[in-house]
Formats: structure tokens, sequence, C-alpha cells
């Protein structure tokens, strides 16, 4: 027991069932999302920088709900919410002094943390971080450490955290819990801390070579996908709209750079193809198409940067 | 050449080659090309007609009032181009890459501790090159470790005050940096108190933890103080500060005032 | 907002000639002076008294909330007080009965007795109870009839879990990933002291009933379903001899600080109340095949809770001119000094502010705090709570001053929860 924190019942608690989910009987009344979008149309990403003022730099990332979920919204009729759309806040404190038993650094020290709020998820998050919240950090770090230019700011750390406050799916509710058989949910919602960190770091005014976006691209096959087309290749995959994926990427990428500085891929790629008389197949495919989806982000991260110094012009100048 | 540059730069925007510019703080370089490295207004400080250095390139990351840079955001703005006055060449301001201390910078410290041989303190401001070198009128320059609504919502660590110092840069001034003359006869209770505000420059980086401060230098020193009856106290010779209320004196390494 | 007035306000103000500081580095290098030198302006300059954030001293911050954004909540909010935020998030998950150690043992063989057992419960926790609350006695006032009673589960079972985290990156200073500060945990026992002592949340709203199916089924789903309708079912327990409480909804109510400006209790329980006031419960039964608690997906049949009021926070500050006052070996200041405080203030001379929702800044350079928890019932200002600690500045006078200006925050912040 935790005696920081204020406890639940001793015996603990349940999650609410809902009749329609264990009738025998698949019910009618509720199906699965479907992708309204095309294979090649990102979610809109609503970003602002500097909501933060206490930190030196900060940021807010929001998914456009996918279609099904904005019905939902509109005139609710389940309580069982059909998807989900990423919603997290980031910070930057720093550059500050490093703890006192750190070593001699010449370069500026990062340190990432990724937090899920116990409320962003179909489970109830506990309120330490588990490991899955830990490999974000770490995956997230990487996006990042190739980005800053760090040699400019000696024996100083900057800390970027990251809180969760709605998360993607891993899957469909509907579908039994092991169906898709990894959490491609984090794929999506590491994409969305790459771009916010990447803008609430341009907001603390560290430098970095580029704005890094992140980008995901899956391989997913539907009830309808016919036999003879294989599955198909499509950007930003909300993976509640899918019977199953088989295989994800995603990507943190520099475009001005054309330089990947994180890349995690899951699952199997080889039936990956681009499209008519595209000659990349496989992983390369599905990387290609996560880059393509890192430089959608990368336009909105853009104006949001842009934003945020013409913000801080007119801060300056009173 | 120098009308396609943007008045506003974000990081990883391509200004301009090499063979035309120079990079400065803000910018890094790339197979020749000058990419902006920070979100900020494109300055080129104008090389001397005469002198064969090319243009400096700048992102600002601290809006210069005197330098009439006015950038005002809108994408038809020209970049500002300022010409630097002639000067004779050791009194150029050093380029500045960061907002953290750096050697000969003049900073604005808290003593938190005083010991023997030396004290520590906090650094609370790092001052701008210009502002420090042409104090006539501070106030218009702003830089980013000075937004007054950062520091207005900033809680003083409600958990703890003194851990609010772990979010500063620390410092020691060693006896022998003390001051220039009679150095063996420095005491340091003589010189600082805990609370004193002291204007220092840097002498080295230091070791992990620490930067080194020098207040040798007349205009350098206790800048701020209250007595031991908690008053402000101000300035009445080189060593010695008094109470207004108590009209009492008290020894301090003074700064000489402005 | 605050922004532009912060920047005019520091602009105007006289800031004393000897320091040729910009305003920046004056306020860091001395905080008090510089809250001090706005607050009293020279008489000369007729300007009046202004926080160094522009806003007087009474002024609150302002403030905005939106509830119901977050899909996976029964309810939620996000509250923002100037640069303070809050999101808020209720999650409602299952606790049976038969998981209860102490259930099977104190199980009411029938109503009657069921009622004498917490009687004697509530009795127990009065005297504990007062030391902390100022008045609870309002609470008759609130209408039905079962309220004297019906509060002891919600204590006795843990129903209300409430957690506040600053672990999100909010301020400097607070690590992320590291246990909650002691500032965390402070607020977290606050809030739960005050869900149970202004008895927002009703137990019954909290319980899931069962009835043995001595009926035909149609007349029980009849039944069940009125049953949720109608708030007070819990009345006709005599008429219902088989009815039991097979379970109860417990309520996680988790509380993000997202952004920590000064005064994070104010937004925190505001950004309570905006989120169970979003919350809806699905209907639940005890299904006996199953045996367990089933709910229905279907929105038409969920309901909202019915709090009891809306109770509002209002924090206050009492900033000293004195400097020193901090430092100094605590003297309770005898009358001579009081007469002396209330002279200097005749002059135009003050030496004391209250300062109204105070930011980091002001809560850093203050030690006394005065926190109160009002509602409006009829029109009629209902104290819920009076916190005050850390000087001794506020005494009958100030506090009735304090209770009036919560008492208009209540209206303020009242629309804006009603529109949210």
């Amino acid at each position: 027991m935790d005696r920081r924190r204020i406890n639940g019942p001793p015996s603990g608690t349940r999650p609410a069932v809902f009749a329609s989910s264990i009738k025998t009987a698949p019910g009618a009344a509720t199906e699965r999302p479907k992708r309204q979008r095309q294979s090649n149309e990102l979610r809109k990403i609503f970003l602002k920088t500097g909501i933060i003022p206490t930190a030196s730099g900060s940021s807010y990332v929001e998914f456009e709900p996918s279609a099904s979920l904005a019905a939902a919204h509109s005139s609710p009729q389940s309580l069982i919410p059909s998807s989900s759309s990423l919603k997290l806040a980031c910070t930057v404190h720093g550059p500050k002094p490093l703890p006192r038993s750190a070593t001699f650094s010449p370069n500026i020290v990062l340190t990432t943390h990724v937090k899920y709020a116990p409320f962003a998820a179909r489970k109830r998050k506990g309120h330490i971080r588990d490991t899955g919240e830990r490999d974000l950090g770490v995956h997230l770090e990487t996006a990042l450490r190739g980005v800053i230019v760090a040699e400019r700011w000696p024996k100083s750390g900057l800390d970027i955290t990251i809180t969760v406050l709605e998360a993607e799916d891993d899957r469909w509710w509907g579908d039994a819990a092991d169906s898709h058989d990894a959490s491609w949910g984090m794929m999506n919602v590491l994409a969305g801390c790459v771009t916010a960190a990447s803008a609430a770091i341009a907001d603390a005014r560290i430098d970095c070579l580029d704005l890094v976006a992140g980008g995901v691209a899956a391989l997913v096959s539907d009830d309808s996908t016919k036999d003879e087309e294989g599955p198909k290749l499509i950007l930003d995959a909300d993976p509640a709209e899918h019977q199953s994926i088989q295989s994800a990427c995603v990507v943190a990428y520099m475009p001005g750079r054309d330089e990947i500085t994180e890349l995690w891929l899951k699952g199997d790629s080889s039936k990956a193809s681009l499209g008519d008389g595209d000659q990349r197949v496989g992983h390369e495919a599905l990387i290609d198409g996560a880059v393509d989806a890192a430089r959608g982000a990368h336009t909105v991260l853009t104006e949001a940067v842009k934003e945020s110094a013409e913000r801080f012009i007119r801060q300056a100048m009173g | 050449m120098a009308a396609t540059l943007p008045s506003l730069a974000i990081p990883g925007q391509r200004l301009g080659s090499t063979t035309s510019y120079a990079a400065g703080p803000g910018t890094h370089v790339y197979d020749a090309v000058i990419y902006a490295s920070i979100a900020g207004p494109v300055i080129v400080d104008q090389a001397q007609a005469k002198s064969k250095a090319k243009s400096l390139l700048t992102v600002s990351r601290s809006i210069n009032r005197q330098t009439g840079a006015t950038p005002s955001g809108a994408a038809t703005v020209k970049p500002t181009v300022s010409t630097t006055a002639p000067k004779p060449a050791t009194t150029k301001p050093k380029l500045k890459y960061n907002t953290l201390p750096a050697v000969d910078s003049v900073v604005l410290a808290r003593v938190t501790r005083v010991q023997k041989r030396q004290v520590t303190v906090s650094i609370l401001v790092v001052l701008d090159e210009l502002s420090s070198s042409q104090v006539s009128d501070p106030s218009k320059t702003t830089s980013d470790n000075d937004n007054i609504e950062s520091i207005l919502s900033s809680a003083a660590n409600p958990e703890n005050h003194s851990s609010s110092d772990e979010l500063r840069f620390q410092a020691l001034i060693r006896k022998e940096d003390v001051r220039a003359v009679e150095k063996d006869r420095v005491i340091m209770d003589e010189m600082f108190r805990v609370g004193d505000i002291v204007r220092g420059t840097i002498i080295s980086l230091g070791d992990q933890s620490f930067y080194y401060i020098t207040t040798a230098r007349n205009d350098l020193g206790v800048v701020m103080a209250r007595s031991e009856a908690g008053n402000m106290m101000f300035p009445v010779s080189w060593k010695e500060m008094r109470d207004p209320v108590t009209g009492l004196g008290e020894l301090r390494k003074v700064a000489r005032p402005f | 907002m605050a922004q532009t007035a912060a920047t005019t306000a520091s602009q105007q103000q006289p800031i004393p000639p000897s320091l040729a500081l910009p305003p920046s580095q004056f306020a860091r290098l001395q905080p008090h002076a510089y809250l001090l030198a706005h607050l009293s302006p020279p008489a000369s300059s007729n300007q009046p008294s202004i926080r160094a954030n522009g806003r007087s001293p009474l002024q609150f911050r302002v403030t905005s909330a939106n509830a119901g954004s977050l899909t996976h909540t029964n309810g939620s909010a996000v509250v923002r007080v100037g640069d303070t935020a809050a999101v808020c998030g209720v999650r409602a998950e299952i606790l049976h009965t038969d998981d209860i150690a102490s259930w099977s043992v104190s199980r009411p063989a029938a109503p009657e007795s069921n009622k004498k057992r917490r009687k004697l419960a509530d009795t127990n926790q009065k005297p504990t109870q007062e030391s902390a609350d100022v008045a609870t006695q309002n609470n008759k006032e609130d209408g039905s009839e079962d309220d004297q009673e019906d509060e002891s589960y919600i204590q006795d079972f843990n129903l209300l879990v409430p957690n506040l985290s600053l672990s999100t990156g909010c301020a400097p200073g607070f690590l992320p990933g590291a246990p909650p500060s002691t500032l965390a945990q402070g607020l977290s026992h606050q809030i739960l002291s005050l869900l149970h002592s202004s008895r927002l949340v009703r137990e019954d709203d909290l319980r899931i009933w069962y009835q043995p199916l001595d009926l035909g089924a149609e007349d029980l789903e009849r039944r069940n379903e009125s049953e949720q309708m109608d708030v007070d079912a819990a009345q006709n327990d005599q008429q219902h001899k088989n009815r039991e409480i097979k379970a109860f909804w417990v309520l996680y109510i988790d509380i993000m600080i997202i952004s920590l400006a000064g005064n994070p209790f104010d937004a925190a329980w505001a950004a309570v109340v905006a989120a169970l006031r979003d919350t809806k419960l699905p209907r639940a039964w005890w299904d006996e095949d199953n045996e367990m608690v089933l709910c229905s997906e279907a929105v038409s049949e969920a309901k909202k809770l019915s709090l009891r009021g809306m109770p509002v926070a209002s924090s206050f500050v009492v900033f000293e001119a004195d400097a020193a006052a901090g430092w100094r070996a605590v003297v309770i200041p005898d009358a001579e000094e009081e007469e002396m405080i209330d002279e200097a203030k005749r002059k135009g001379l003050q030496r004391r502010w209250i300062l109204a929702d105070p930011d980091g800044y002001e809560e850093g350079l203050s030690q006394e705090r005065v926190s109160v928890v009002v509602d409006k019932k009829d029109g009629k200002v209902v104290v819920l709570r009076m916190e005050k600690n850390g000087g001794w500045a506020v005494g009958p006078k100030e506090l009735r001053q304090v209770v009036d200006v919560s008492a208009q925050r209540w209206d303020e912040v009242k629309l804006i929860l009603e529109q949210c």
C-alpha cells in the first residue's frame, strides 16, 4: 500500500462490464469504426506552444478524433467510446544545473519522461511508470538526442516531461485482448511525443539541427480487404479502425536533412508496398510511409514554432 | 543577396551559404550551408567595408532594441541590417551562443554560504554583454532569461525554499578572488554575508558543480545587502555599508555605485 | 489578459531610481521590495495599489473551465485559473460488497439496524471532523431526509479516491517520476477531506442494488428503471424487504496539475467539482447468472450525479511590508503594535495586504495563508471550510472580509462552471 497516495478500497475494484460486451452473439449495435480517410491522409494535428509559462518551453498536441469518435461526441449513444484520440502536454525545463552528484559534462544532458494520466486509456493506469511508459521515454530520448546541438550548452541539463492525457487504442475494444498482439497505440503516442517535444524544445530556444517530427505508417488488413489484394499500407493508422495490423513503423524524422533519428518497426512488413508502380516494398515501403506521415506533422510543427517566435518577439517588444 | 533572407527563422531553416556569410549564434553549418538552430529574428551584422570579413548571420535569442532590430514577425519585413559602429576591436561584444554563464559574463548572485576560504553563491541573473557595458539604459534589452512574466508566475518552490537554489547555477568566490589588493588580509566574514546580492564576473567554468567568480574590481562586489536589523543598507565606502534606520555600519566588499 | 496587464503595470510603476536595474532583474533580486513598490506607490503619484502581476489586491485571475473532453472518463474537466491549469478525470469502477471484508459482519439484516449502525459511526466521527471544518451544520437544509445517515459508506469503504499529481513538469523543482511531493500529498488529502465534509457526492448515487426475483421478469425490469430515475429510491427500503446492496461505484478522481503558477488548490478543487458535475454513471445491476455487476452502455439510461451544492474554494495570502517579518522571532503583536498599524492605515500608509488568488511569486513572499470554501444556498452564504496557517495578521475583521470576497467569487465561478 502506498501511504503517499489516497488508496481506494483495499480489495481493489473492477472496471465496469457492459452487458452488450458479454452477449454470446456479437452485438449488431456496435461495429468496428471504419476509416474514413484516404490511405495517405493524416488526421489533423492541433499543436500549440507556450501554454505553460513556468516552463522554459511547452507544447500541447491533440490529434483530431476519428470520424466515428467525433460522431459519438456530437450525438452520444453508447458509453463505450468507439476509439480514442491522442492528447498530450509537454514541458521543457532548463537549461538548468546538473544535480550535484553528476559528473562534469561538456554537453547538455537530456532527461525524458513520459507518463500517462490514470484516465488516459481504457484500462486505468497506475501511478508508477510501467515498462511501456519507460520504453516511450527511452525512444523519445534517442529521437531527440540526435537533434539537439548539445555541445552549445555545457554542464547543464534539460528535462523533457510528457503527460499523456488521452492515449491511442491498441485495438478495437470489441476485439479480444490479444487479437492485435502488440501495443500499436503506443507507436502513435510516440509519434505525438516526438512532435510535441520538438515544438517545446524550439519554444525553449535550445539549439536544434532541425524540427524533428514523428510519423506512423501501418500495414493493415480489414474484413473488406480481398485476399488477392493483400494487406494495405496506410499512414497514421488508428488501430481501432482495423481488424488486424500486421506491421507498423514509427519514425522521428528531420526533413531538412532527410535523416531519421529514431525508428521503431514491429511486425511482419514483407507484404508492404506503396502502390502501383512503386519499386519500394517491404520494410522500406513502410518506413517511407512513416516518413511521409512525419513530413505532414512537420508542416504543422513549422507553423506552431513560427507562432512561438512571433509571440516571443511581441513579448520582448512590450 | 540579403533580400533572400527571411526575417524570422525556425530551426532547420536554410539561411545562406558559408561563401557569403559567417555563421553566428543561433545558427549551425551543414554542408557549407548556414541553417537556423533556434527560432527568432534573423540578424545580419554587416562586416566593415574595409575588412575582408564576411557578414555575420545570427538568429537572435534576445531582442536588442539598441541595434534597432525591430522585426515585427510579418513576413514582409526585410531582415534587419545593423551596422556596427566602428569601434576598437577590444570592445566588440563577444558572441553569445547560449544563455548560460560564460567566462567574462557579468552576473548577479546571492550569497548562500560563507566559509573561511570561499563563499558560495547562487547565480540569479546573467547580465547581457551590452547592458553591462552600457549601463546607461539597461531596461532596453531583454533576453530570454529575464522574461518578467515567467519570473512572476514561477513559484519559489513551495516544497522547500532551499531547493530553488538547486535550480540555479552555483558559483564560488575564492578568498584570493575577492579583491585585487591586500589579498592575504581578506577575512570572508567582513566581505560577504548570506543573503547579499553580489555583482561578479565569471573567471572559469569550474568543475561539474561550480563556476568561479571574481569580485576583484572596483565595480564588483556587494550591490545590495540587509543589515543585521533587516534593513536595506546603503554604501558609504569601498568597505562599508550602513543601515539607514539604526545608523550602524557593517563591513562588506562593496561594489562601486554607479 | 493578465499578461498584458502585467507588462503595462511594470512599466508604469515607479522603481527606486537608485537601482539602475530593469524590472525583471529587480523582480528577481529583490522580490519583496519589488512587490512592495507595486503595492505602495508614492502618494504623490496618485496611483492605486496594484500587484506586480497587474491585479488589484482582491482580484482573482481570469478563470475558464471546459468539461467532458476526455474520452475514457465518466466525467472530466480542465480548469485554468490564470496560468495554473488543472485537468481532472473521474473514472468509476465497481466494488462488490462480497469483496468488502467488513461487509458480511456489519451486513444489515434489515434496514432498521443498518440505520442504527450508521448513526453510531456518525457520532464517532463528529469530534475529529469538527476540528478540521468550521461549519457543516448547514447540511440539514439540504432537503432529502436520508442525508443525515447516508455518508458513512463513502468514508468507510473509500468510495471516493482523489489523487493529485504535480509530477507533470508543471513547474521546475517537481521531479517527474518521483513519488508525490509533500505538497501533492497535502493537496490530495485536502481534496479528500473536503469531499467528505462537504458531502458533495450522495452515497445513494453510488449504490448498486439487487432485487431477488420474486416478481415477474418484466416487472423487475420496470422497477429497476424507475429506481434509477428516482433519486430517493433508498427511502422505499421498507417496501423492498429483499432488496440488498450488491456493489458500490468507486470514483477515482485524478487531478493532473498541468501548469503550476501559484494557488493550485483553488484550480484543482474547481476541476474536481466541474468533473463531478460532468460525471455520468451507467445503469448497473447485479446479474445473477454471471454473478457480477453488469452495466448498460446506453447513454440514455446513464445517470448524472446529483451533487449537493457547488462548493467554491478561494485562497489568499498576506503580504507584509516589513520584509524581515518572516525572519524575526515570532512575537504576537500587542495591542500597541496593532494600533500603530491602524494608525498608519488611516494615514494612507498600508503595511499589510491580503492578496486573493496568489501567483507563485506572491506565495513565495508570504507566510500567512487563508483558504475558504463557500457555497451559496438560496442566496445565503455557507462556509464549508476555513483554513488559516502561518501567521497572525488575519483576525476576525479580516476573516469577514475574506469570506465576503469568497462569496463574490462564488458567483463568478458558478457562472463559469455552469457554462462549461
